[in-house]
């Protein structure tokens, strides 16, 4: 006869836990609380309601959890929620997240296939995420002749090159990680470093593919990096700021692509071969050199590597939004939050619920403009990705000679036209000081 | 604070700039060239010009670096570079750099820079936007049909005879 436990006693298995629970409850009244207490002593705690939250303070929020509320938001105001949530990291990568599947999935329906679909039942929609488990369990294998700390970094640099682009990108009016004066040239900056980790990747594997395609690579981000820098002086000659944020607020009325479609053109092309989107995916070109600049990355450095792509993919969008297309300008279509449901409650027959610090978070952090702001801004870095997303479904690869011919000679042309419509503008008086705005 | 950023920024601008001529491996040593481009862009962060230091990022770092290592990871070591290295070379190579340096230095101490305050406004770069259209408006024009030449020769090098236009990409 099989039992799975034969000498069972329910007596035991209580007694059991009884004791663990007495040797957890020891250990930590013992060690565990005086290391907390002796954490918390150098830690600097917001004061709360003029109130220094200390943790006794802390303990009597388990009786009443809305009292939480202006913890929250005195966190929702630091800068590590900045960096790691909202506009930062966290918010890109889900927005990258959701681009990874959509863009499988449209693809497979561009071209009459089905696409991820039987990972979560509904469409694939787990996909994602068994994607990132396997990723994550798979062995990282090294070339043995490989420069190894390199190989180790450029990962791990690419990924902090492109969180580094995303924390320069304003969402909504004030919430931007690092709002800096000469934002467009910290762009150009940070841009610069992609070309570095892709080639020291490519070099440091001690590959042929790898390394041709990283040569690859380096030429044409290089090559379209000029028009990229010469498309977006027109912006900053008709705003007179490299602040993106002031740029996005000087878009009110209109969008600058009205005035300077040119300079939009130029600059989602060389986005595209920035992004080495196909038609330029050159570097990657999997029919031709197994998978380019990626060849010999496995596992996580992998993962790491194209969550860096991504996260670039949405950084660039969200600049041509803040360029050209306004930002979190837009139409306020989120309706106000009644404020009496904060300030006086509900009722509900003889019952008044009512939860209190909810109006200063609603009046001061998640305000309408910040939540209308942030739907705008999506929709349309939404839009701007569909459309870097779109060609993979449409184009072939083109040569490597029609790429650079294309960045050298004609793209540069038509930004030197752009830059010559902006100051045309100004100079007229259409744009600036005495103009439309 | 300022002062144990600039020692550090000092420390990697200097330790970089050592590693990035004794290193065995070119591709190391332009590595640290980069860390010393670097870390003299944080100087210009430190002396509050952003815009210098920005540019610097963006075309010492991410332009002229990367041309180096590319130039490098196409050579082959070997072939061209031997390897002469004795005694007197390296001793008179330190006595030159503590020249230099000693001489550099008593210029500094003597020209009365002794403390550089933090706190001044950063450098309007409007401001030197105007004073280039303004007052020094010939160096501009000099400086624009400088690199207009300059762009023009290198097109005219780089054009190669013997691609028939059929061959040319239209």
């Amino acid at each position: 006869m099989s039992v799975i436990a034969p000498n069972f006693k329910l007596s035991g298995f209580i007694k059991s836990i009884i004791d663990d629970v007495v040797w957890f409850l020891l250990i930590f009244s013992l060690i565990g609380f005086p290391v907390i207490m002796m954490v918390l002593f150098f830690i600097p705690m917001p004061v709360i309601d003029g109130e220094l939250l200390t943790p006794f303070l802390a303990f009597t929020y388990l009786a009443d959890p809305t009292r939480t509320l202006p913890i929250v938001q005195a966190f929702m105001t630091t800068d590590m929620f900045k960096v790691m949530a909202f506009p930062g990291f966290g918010f890109a990568a889900l927005l990258a997240a959701g681009t990874i599947f959509v863009e499988r999935k449209m693809l497979a329906k561009l071209q009459l296939r089905v696409g991820p679909f039987y990972c979560g039942k509904v469409e694939g929609i787990l996909q994602l995420a068994g994607d990132g488990l396997k990723l994550i369990s798979k062995e990282i294998i090294i070339p043995a002749k490989a420069d190894k700390p390199i190989f180790w970094a450029a990962p791990v640099l690419f990924v902090a090159s492109a969180a580094a682009f995303v924390a320069l990108i304003p969402v909504a009016p004030g919430w931007v990680v690092a709002d800096v004066d000469m934002g467009l040239l910290a762009v150009f900056a940070v841009i610069g470093f992609f070309p570095i980790v892709t080639i020291l990747s490519a070099w440091s594997a001690n590959s042929k593919f790898p390394f041709i395609g990283g040569i690859r690579a380096l030429f044409q981000m290089v090559s379209f990096e000029i028009p990229l820098i010469l498309s977006l002086l027109g912006v900053v000659m008709v705003t007179g700021t490299l602040n993106l944020s002031e740029i996005a607020a000087s878009q009110s009325s209109f969008p600058w692509i009205v005035f300077l479609p040119v300079g939009a053109i130029v600059f989602f092309i060389t986005m595209l071969a920035e992004l080495e989107r196909i038609p330029f995916d050159l570097p990657e070109a999997e029919s031709e050199i197994v998978a380019g600049w990626l060849t010999e990355l496995s596992g996580m450095m992998y993962g790491l590597v194209q969550l860096g792509t991504y996260l670039k993919l949405y950084a660039f969008a969200a600049l041509f939004v803040v360029l050209f297309l306004g930002g979190w300008n837009g139409p306020m279509i989120v309706p106000p939050f009644p404020m009496d449901l904060a300030t006086e409650g509900i009722e509900l027959g003889p019952v008044t619920a009512k939860i209190g610090g909810l109006e200063p978070i609603l009046s001061q952090v998640i305000t309408q403009e910040m939540l209308n702001g942030t739907l705008m801004f999506v929709l349309k870095t939404v839009g701007v990705i569909f459309f870097i997303l779109l060609p993979r479904g449409v184009f072939p690869r083109i040569r490597i000679d029609m790429l650079l011919s294309l960045g050298w000679t004609k793209l540069i042309g038509l930004a030197f036209v752009n830059i010559f419509i902006a100051l045309a503008l100004v100079y007229a008086g259409v744009l600036g000081p005495g103009g439309l705005q | 604070m300022a002062d144990a950023a600039f020692l550090a920024l000092a420390v990697i601008t200097i330790g970089s700039a050592i590693a990035a001529l004794e290193m065995r491996s070119l591709i190391y040593g332009s590595i640290a060239l980069m860390g010393t481009l670097g870390g003299i862009a944080g100087f210009f962060f430190l002396l509050d010009a952003p815009f210098v230091a920005l540019f610097q990022l963006a075309v010492y770092v991410g332009s002229i670096a990367v041309l180096i290592l590319f130039t490098v990871m196409l050579v082959k070591r070997e072939l061209i570079f031997k390897k002469i290295e004795d005694r007197k070379r390296k001793f008179a190579g330190i006595g030159l750099m503590l020249i230099v340096m000693v001489s550099l230095g008593a210029v500094f101490l003597d020209s009365g820079i002794k403390t550089i305050t933090t706190d001044e406004p950063a450098v309007n770069f409007r401001d030197i936007g105007t004073d280039f259209v303004t007052y020094y408006w010939p160096a501009l024009i000099l400086m624009g049909l400088i690199l207009a030449g300059s762009v023009t020769g290198a097109l005219v090098l780089a054009r190669r005879e013997d691609v028939e236009n059929d061959q040319r990409v239209s």
